[in-house]
């Protein structure tokens, strides 16, 4: 896996530089509440036609970012610049940027056609030219028999769509997205991402979205930016992201992932679970601790003989395609995906490809998330409520 | 059980109602007396039409209920958004304990402390009369104000806080976001608050008593006047009319409230039609 990062995705990281043009810089922007650091000294670039993702657990101040970018909040320290201008002191309405907010925000007291008109309004369109653009924008949306409805009667998703023809006819550099599709049920959210994708793809506008959803960030982004604590965990690609995560948070936040303590005693060499493993990775000081990164269904489950570590099944659930099983290796419990069928209580070997290893430097974050033992707990008390006390 | 509350209802309106019954069938009698109906007419309306200092001081109630409700709408409208945007929850907690002060004083404190104040302010600046139409009209604007607040300051906690946030974001200057946006949002409320101080301060008397002076009389002053010597039945037929203007002010009020209500129906449906729709 890093040989298809060093061919693919590191050319196409150094095109991200130097081809696109820059529409938004943040520099060193951090902003406190009350004492509270929420962001600290943000560096961000924001390329044109990019589909950027913030992604980050509540409260790592994604929302607080993206007002910033909107206006509607200033930062302490930094700048903030638009296509090479400064535009701190700009208010809103002189942005060339536009908002879908999470509870879509329509005002109730207009019908869906003047919702959508309502910035061509502001600006003194022609009377005739705004009721083509408003209907072109509908049908983009797919809501072109809505025009006459109250936006009250609308279903969510359609509400949702009336947020974003509103956001996109005034033709923004820039959409922010706030969690748009946070209020919507799981298929109309799936729905509802590939027709985001769709749009940001016809318009070539660029799209800055936020979410705490990892799977929805990696299906829909060019461009994932991990937020935690108000700092910058990592910035790169959904495969950048997923296949080379920097640290321990990243590693944990997205996907599922075994995060073990090892060392490094040379280069291409780790060694955790008491067992030398061959890996890809290199440039660390001889016998440096580390943290080791295994994705479940990057482990080869092999005859309890042949592994190179062995265990014993704790738990098997049934997941359609695969089989997400726990297994305990020398106390520590790994999760492993796998289409083999296994029972509880039998010994498994495993063994690891070197390029199923990842190596991550320690952070802050190291030991910060365990094993999956609380995970089999929890399904372990689950079944047998009327268990200990 | 059925009966009981049927009966129970019936004595609160007959409560309720026989007196005014009784004030609007007497105000079409046509001799004085208040036992025997003697034939219908319209002699005491004709009458009341005809009596200068009564429709004088018809006039300046009119007038001053109208000053009195522009005014405190106004005010009590920025008055309850300047309580909104309040971060502080404390702060906002004690404001509007002290907006309710008027609200639940007695009339007669606050009558006779806003006396005392604009007789010591008069004396201050050695005025000859300190009570005038300005002091009355102080006075119910006071009194008037909280409940303009307390009509608006729920619809604004009611309303989408990233209304404004998102008229701004496509084009609108603060300024213009407040009129397009929320006043359309919130106007329900200042209708309600508009109309009940109307009706307030039409209706006061004794705040009124003690901030009035002698060259602004308004028409319960007048008609507490006309009491202490003897009621003529004119004052049922001006109590006819007036009860009937109060009477459309509130049908029109349930008007506006009826809208609302609409619309919360109208979400409701809606929500249903989701959940159907899965
Ligand atoms: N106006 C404000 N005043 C005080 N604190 C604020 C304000 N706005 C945000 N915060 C605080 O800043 C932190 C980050 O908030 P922010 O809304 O940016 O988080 P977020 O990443 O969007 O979270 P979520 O996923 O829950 O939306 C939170 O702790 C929040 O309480
Ligand atoms: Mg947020």
């Amino acid at each position: 896996m890093l040989l298809a990062y060093c061919f693919f995705i590191l050319p196409a990281q150094a095109e991200r530089g130097a081809i696109m043009e820059k529409i938004i810089e943040l520099k060193n922007i951090s902003k406190s509440f009350d004492g509270e650091t929420v962001l600290d000294h943000i560096s961000l670039d924001i390329y044109d036609n990019e589909f950027i993702t913030l992604l980050g657990p509540s409260g790592c101040g994604k929302t607080t970012l993206l007002r910033m970018i909107g206006g509607f909040a200033n930062p302490d320290e930094g700048d903030i610049l638009f296509m090479g201008e400064r535009l701190n002191d700009t208010p809103p309405h002189k942005r060339n940027v536009n908002t879908v907010f999470q509870k879509y925000a329509l005002f109730p007291h207009l019908n869906v056609f003047e919702n959508v008109a309502f910035p061509l309004r502001e600006r003194g369109v022609k009377k005739a030219e705004i009721k083509e653009q408003v209907m072109k924008m509908l049908s983009l949306v797919m809501l072109e028999g809505f025009a006459e409805r109250s936006v009250t009667s609308l279903s969510g998703g359609q509400q949702q769509r009336v947020a974003i023809a509103r956001a996109l006819i005034n033709h923004p550099k820039v959409l922010l997205l706030d969690e748009p599709l946070g209020a919507l049920d799981l298929k109309l959210r799936k729905d509802m991402q590939q027709e985001l994708k769709k749009i940001q793809k016809s318009t070539g506008i660029t799209f800055v979205f936020v979410t705490h959803d990892q799977e929805e960030a990696l299906s829909m982004s060019d461009t994932i930016v991990v937020l935690s604590e108000g700092r910058i965990q990592q910035i790169g690609t959904p495969t950048d992201i997923y296949n080379e995560p920097v640290n321990a948070f990243v590693a944990d936040f997205i996907g599922e992932s075994n995060i073990l303590d090892g060392v490094m005693p040379e280069n291409f060499k780790a060694r955790f679970s008491g067992h030398t493993f061959s890996c890809l990775d290199k440039d660390f000081a001889p016998g440096e601790p580390v943290d080791v990164v295994v994705r479940p269904e990057d482990v080869d489950i092999v005859p309890k003989d042949e592994g190179m570590l062995s265990g014993v099944v704790t738990q098997v659930t049934f997941m359609g395609v695969h089989n997400e099983i726990i297994v305990d290796i020398g106390g520590f419990k790994w999760m492993i995906q796998t289409t083999e069928s296994v029972n509880v209580g039998e010994h498994i070997g495993i063994s690891l490809d070197p390029d199923a290893i990842h190596i991550m430097k320690k952070s802050k974050y190291s030991g910060v998330f365990g094993d999956y033992s609380s995970y089999s707990n929890e399904l372990d008390e689950l079944s047998d409520p009327g268990g200990e006390e | 059980m059925k009966w009981s509350s049927k009966l129970y209802t019936t004595l609160i309106f007959i409560f309720l109602f026989a007196p005014i019954v009784i004030l609007l069938v007497f105000s079409f009698n046509e001799a004085k007396s208040l036992s025997v109906f003697s034939g219908f007419s319209f002699r005491w309306y004709e009458e009341l039409f005809s009596d200068e200092a009564t429709l004088e001081s018809l006039k300046n109630s009119l007038i001053l209920a109208l000053s009195a409700t522009v005014i405190s709408t106004v005010m009590g409208t920025v008055a309850a958004l300047g309580i909104y945007r309040l971060r502080k929850k404390w702060y906002r907690a004690l404001l509007n304990t002290v907006t309710n002060i008027p609200m639940i004083n007695p009339d007669i404190i606050t009558g006779i402390s806003m006396m005392l104040l604009f007789v010591f302010v008069g004396r201050m600046f050695s005025a000859s009369t300190s009570l005038n139409f300005w002091t009355m009209l102080i006075a119910h604007v006071t009194f008037c104000l909280p409940y303009v607040i307390f009509q608006v300051l729920p619809k604004l906690n009611q309303m989408d806080g990233d209304l404004m946030e998102a008229a701004q974001d496509l084009g609108c200057t603060p300024f213009r976001a407040f009129f397009k946006v929320t006043l359309p949002e919130i106007l329900p409320g200042i209708i309600t608050g508009a109309i009940m101080a109307f009706t307030l301060s039409l209706d006061d008397f004794v705040i009124s008593y003690f901030t009035s002076g002698n060259d602004f009389q308004t028409l319960p002053i007048r008609i507490y006047g006309m009491t202490k010597k003897t009621v003529t039945p004119k004052m049922y037929a001006l109590a006819t009319i007036i009860f009937f203007v109060t009477l459309a002010l509130l049908l029109l009020n349930n008007l506006v409230d009826n809208d609302d209500s609409r619309k919360l129906r109208e979400k409701k449906k809606k929500s249903k039609a989701e959940l159907l729709e899965e």
